[in-house]
């Protein structure tokens, strides 16, 4: 026939036709519009002819031209249940046949996801903290920016009357509480504790927080004066099972009777409000601290704003200006500071405030743990994905037979993906198992009370369960897609080897897994290194063998001190306010500067003793130190560090000496420079800071120098003697190395927590590589038989196979 | 019921069914019909008839034989059954019924 020069219809109409068109009906219905089609294009021509023919077929798009005939015979449904059966039986049978692989790919999936498991509840952990409280999105934390000629102070605190009067007199506000932690002794009958952990709070802490009181009444609970609200746990400790309410108890050194107004529930773990007595703030600002509350100056407490609904933070916070302008005018311009006031909304302030905070989480952390746990995923995947591929071969022949019977390609995909569906789910049994087991390790590791339990986080297992599902079905796309592509009639012939192609994709994805590995090394030795930098640096003073008791103040301390000078391996002893890692402490001062003008600026204050700079090997770089030879010192004297020099804009140190300060009712001049030390952090810069001598109610820490030989000896000896002295008091102290090291606590955890990760993740990609190695082995199985047979030594097949 | 209504172009591909006796297949009628009416028709409105039809029991289909025509395709011939041709007769009775009761004066 000649048909290939006669004008043909539009081929794409005639793909539409074949697309949509019933099988029973296409060959008449196509017939119809050729014969049309000549016809046309005789009497109406070509152009004419195409388009009748496109309108034709756009015409027969009807129900009765789509619908197909029913066939003669029962077309078996995609999901019948015996065909399930068979599969799931398959299934089972094929995992159980390779048991070694089997248990490889079980074994880095569930390991792998029970990682994951852990990341994500410690994510979730770290991203909901303080989300527990119901008005959270209205309750801003109210933060100050102190600005001197010297520097600018970023607080996290405020002062305490700020909050007050904001409440007074701007309608936006609907509560306040202000928050205040002391270490405080509490007396009750022989229990005597120091309660690090006391937290003086405003009678609205229970509004603004959706903390719970079990017993007492949340309104007024806390609001007379010294009345005191435990948590279950403190109140076990002081009362074991007897009821607490209307109990009275001793607080602080001088022992004033409080009495026990409420039991609240234990604060929640990823509350940033840390807590475990609370006392009504009116204790403070009318006793302890009297008139606190007027001072505009005084930084002490955190202030937590609950803003009515629908009050916009941003307008509210521009009224601050002149509102500070108003009542704290004239101070600032006396002392020379500008204070600015921040609202910091509370779900933000854990993970993103750089302010000082009691716990505060890192945003990037966070990101790198899932990352992480990703990667540890992404390696488990990338095993079960190989393994499977690797073992198609042995498959093939089985597939072979599957379709010459007649199985379609999309029953054998079917079958693939349940397998490895399967595979997946009984992994993720083990996942939940192990993620059990390891919970309370994960806890201790992350120093978190992260999770009670499996079976109180069960929509993490829900949510495993899932994942658990869509990695059966990722991981056996691929494997289930190969699998049931191969054409029976060369699998059958025996011909059958594995494709270049497969073993070049099972070599990328192996090499991917290593160099993530690899990474995660990586990162985990630079992250040791900085950990470990941190530790051995030299922080300029010696905190070796020194044990810090918290003592009392005055005469009393001074009789502990000398009684502790004449115990044998007590080296020396000094007092002070505070020591290097303590919590930082600032004073206004006046200082002479190069220009000789009085700046001034809030500087770290520590009160000392003579002993202090000595004992903690603090270099003098100019002047003398504070001596017991000049009986000015006590009273006039202030020593200073090579910052607070430079900050002064002294070149050299000596410059500094002799010249005039003002600093907390002290007048004098500067008698010395030490050498700057590291009393923060090594991750916080230097910052100026002066020495003060004690004043007579303060200096309660009592740091002893030890010299080596019998250490619990020393020891029990200085408990000996505190008890003599103080047999009122508990005996409490820490070490200054363990108590300086405290503030790496995080980073150490952090690096924890990336070491053990990285390691399992290098396990499960080892695991992978096991299997594929022991794999590629029975392979070749015939191959070292062969070569035994010719003569080769164990060792040289050893070295063909490695 | 199904059975009993004829609508317009029913009834005209039903007549170039009867016309085309035993000739009848899909672009044959819509050829009868375009002729006879001197209009365009879309063959997938036919082929639906015909459906139609055919579901009603009017007419009765039967594949063709292949030949050489149309690159081997078969046709599917139709023939209109014995209800088929009462349904006709039916209407045209009903028709000259009403024509019959025009009165004469209207008409002229």
């Amino acid at each position: 026939m000649k048909d290939d020069q006669r004008i043909k219809p539009p081929k794409w109409a005639n793909k539409l036709l074949h697309l949509f068109c019933a099988s029973h009906l296409v060959e008449e219905i196509e017939g119809d519009l050729h014969e049309l089609f000549e016809e046309r294009v005789q009497y109406a021509g070509e152009q004419k002819a195409r388009f009748r023919y496109i309108i034709d077929v756009f015409s027969l798009i009807r129900p009765f031209a789509i619908k197909e005939k029913e066939s003669l015979y029962p077309k078996p449904p995609l999901f019948q249940q015996a065909m399930l059966k068979n599969n799931f039986k398959i299934a089972f049978r094929n995992l159980w046949k390779h048991r070694t692989f089997s248990f490889i790919n079980v074994t880095g999936l569930s390991v792998g996801m029970s990682a994951c498991f852990l990341i994500a509840m410690y994510v979730h952990f770290e991203l909901t903290y303080d989300a527990f409280n119901k008005k959270a999105d209205r309750i801003y934390r109210l933060a100050t920016d102190l600005k001197t000629p010297s520097e600018t102070l970023n607080y996290s605190i405020s002062s305490w009357a700020f909050a007050p009067n904001l409440k007074n007199e701007f309608p936006e506000v609907e509560a306040f509480t202000r928050l205040a932690t002391r270490n405080y002794l509490v007396r009750k009958g022989d229990l005597k504790f120091k309660e690090e952990k006391t937290v003086f709070a405003d009678s609205s802490l229970y509004e603004v927080f959706d903390f719970v009181l079990i017993k007492g009444n949340p309104q007024t609970a806390l609001k007379g004066q010294m009345s005191v609200v435990f948590t279950e746990k403190t109140a076990k400790k002081y009362f074991a099972d007897a009821d607490p309410m209307g109990q009275t108890l001793l607080l602080g050194d001088e022992g004033i009777p409080a009495i026990v107004t409420g039991v609240m529930q234990d604060l929640p773990a990823n509350s940033q409000i840390k807590g475990d007595i609370f006392v009504s703030m009116s204790s403070y600002t009318q006793r302890f601290n009297k008139g606190v509350d007027e001072n505009w100056g005084d930084f002490g407490a955190i202030t937590y704003l609950l803003l009515k609904p629908g009050a916009d933070p941003g307008k509210f916070s521009t009224k601050f200006p002149a509102f500070l302008e108003n009542h704290a005018g004239k101070m600032m311009r006396e002392q020379q500071m500008k204070i600015s006031l921040i609202m910091e909304p509370l779900l933000d302030v854990y993970l993103h405030s750089a302010r000082e905070a009691e716990e505060s989480g890192n945003i990037s952390n966070v990101y790198i743990f899932s990352v992480v746990a990703i990667f540890i995923l992404l390696i488990a995947c990338i095993n079960f994905v190989n393994l499977t591929t690797a073992r198609s071969v042995e498959r093939a022949r089985e597939v072979g037979v599957r379709k010459a019977v007649g199985a379609p390609r999309s029953v054998l995909t079917r079958q693939f993906i349940i397998e490895s569906v399967l595979l997946c789910l009984i992994a993720f049994v083990f996942a939940v198992l192990l993620s059990a087991i390891s919970i309370p390790f994960f806890n201790e590791l992350s120093g978190k009370i992260i999770s009670n339990g499996v079976i109180e986080s069960m929509p993490f297992v829900g949510g495993l369960f899932i994942v658990a599902v869509l990695i059966g079905c990722i991981a056996g796309i691929y494997p289930a897609f190969v699998l049931s592509s191969f054409d029976p009639v060369v699998v059958l012939k025996g011909r059958f080897s594995t494709s270049a192609k497969g073993i070049m994709l099972r070599k990328g994805l192996v090499t991917a897994q290593f160099s993530i590995s690899i990474a995660l090394i990586i990162a985990t030795i630079v992250v040791y290194t900085q950990v470990d930098f941190m530790r051995s640096r030299d922080l300029g003073f010696s905190k070796d063998q020194m044990l810090v008791i918290s003592a009392e103040t005055g005469a009393k301390r001074n009789a502990f001190q000398e009684s502790l000078l004449s115990l044998s391996g007590v080296k020396s002893t000094a007092a002070s306010t505070r020591v290097p890692g303590s919590k930082s402490n600032q004073a206004y001062s006046e200082m002479e500067n190069v220009k000789g003008e009085m700046q001034t600026g809030n500087l770290e204050v520590y009160s000392v003793d003579f002993n202090f700079i000595q004992q903690f090997g603090l270099k003098v770089v100019a002047g003398r130190t504070f001596s017991k030879s000049f009986g000015s010192d006590s009273s006039k004297a202030l020593v200073i560090n090579e910052a607070a020099a430079k900050m002064l804009g002294y070149q050299a140190p000596q410059e500094a000496v002799g010249k005039k300060y003002k600093q907390w009712g002290r007048e004098g001049v500067i008698i010395g420079v030490v050498k700057d030390f590291h009393f923060k952090s090594l991750q916080e810069n230097i910052t100026p800071l002066t020495f003060r001598f004690l004043d007579w109610w303060n200096g309660n820490q009592v740091s002893v120098k030890i010299s080596g030989g019998n250490f619990k000896n020393t020891l029990a000896s200085i408990e000996n003697q505190w008890k003599l002295q103080n047999p009122d008091r508990p005996f409490s102290y820490y070490f200054m190395d363990e108590f300086f090291d405290r503030q790496y606590g995080s980073d150490e955890r952090f690096e924890k927590l990336f070491f053990d990760f990285s390691i399992l993740a290098i396990f499960i990609s080892c695991l992978g590589l096991l299997g594929l190695a022991s794999y590629t082995t029975t392979q070749r199985t015939k191959e070292i038989g062969v070569r035994k047979v010719m003569g080769a030594s164990t060792g040289s097949i050893v070295r063909l196979l490695s | 019921m199904k059975g009993t209504y004829l609508g317009e172009f029913e009834e005209i591909v039903l007549l170039a069914v009867a016309i085309l006796a035993g000739g009848a297949y899909g672009a044959a009628i819509t050829n009868e019909i375009e002729q006879q009416m001197g209009r365009t028709v879309n063959l997938g409105a036919v082929h639906a008839a015909l459906h139609r039809l055919e579901e009603k029991g009017l007419v009765a289909s039967q594949m063709g034989g292949a030949t050489k025509e149309r690159g081997g395709r078969r046709k599917r011939f139709f023939l209109v059954t014995a209800p088929g041709i009462k349904a006709l007769k039916n209407i045209r009775q009903v028709r000259n019924q009403m024509w019959d009761d025009i009165p004469r004066p209207a008409g002229a």
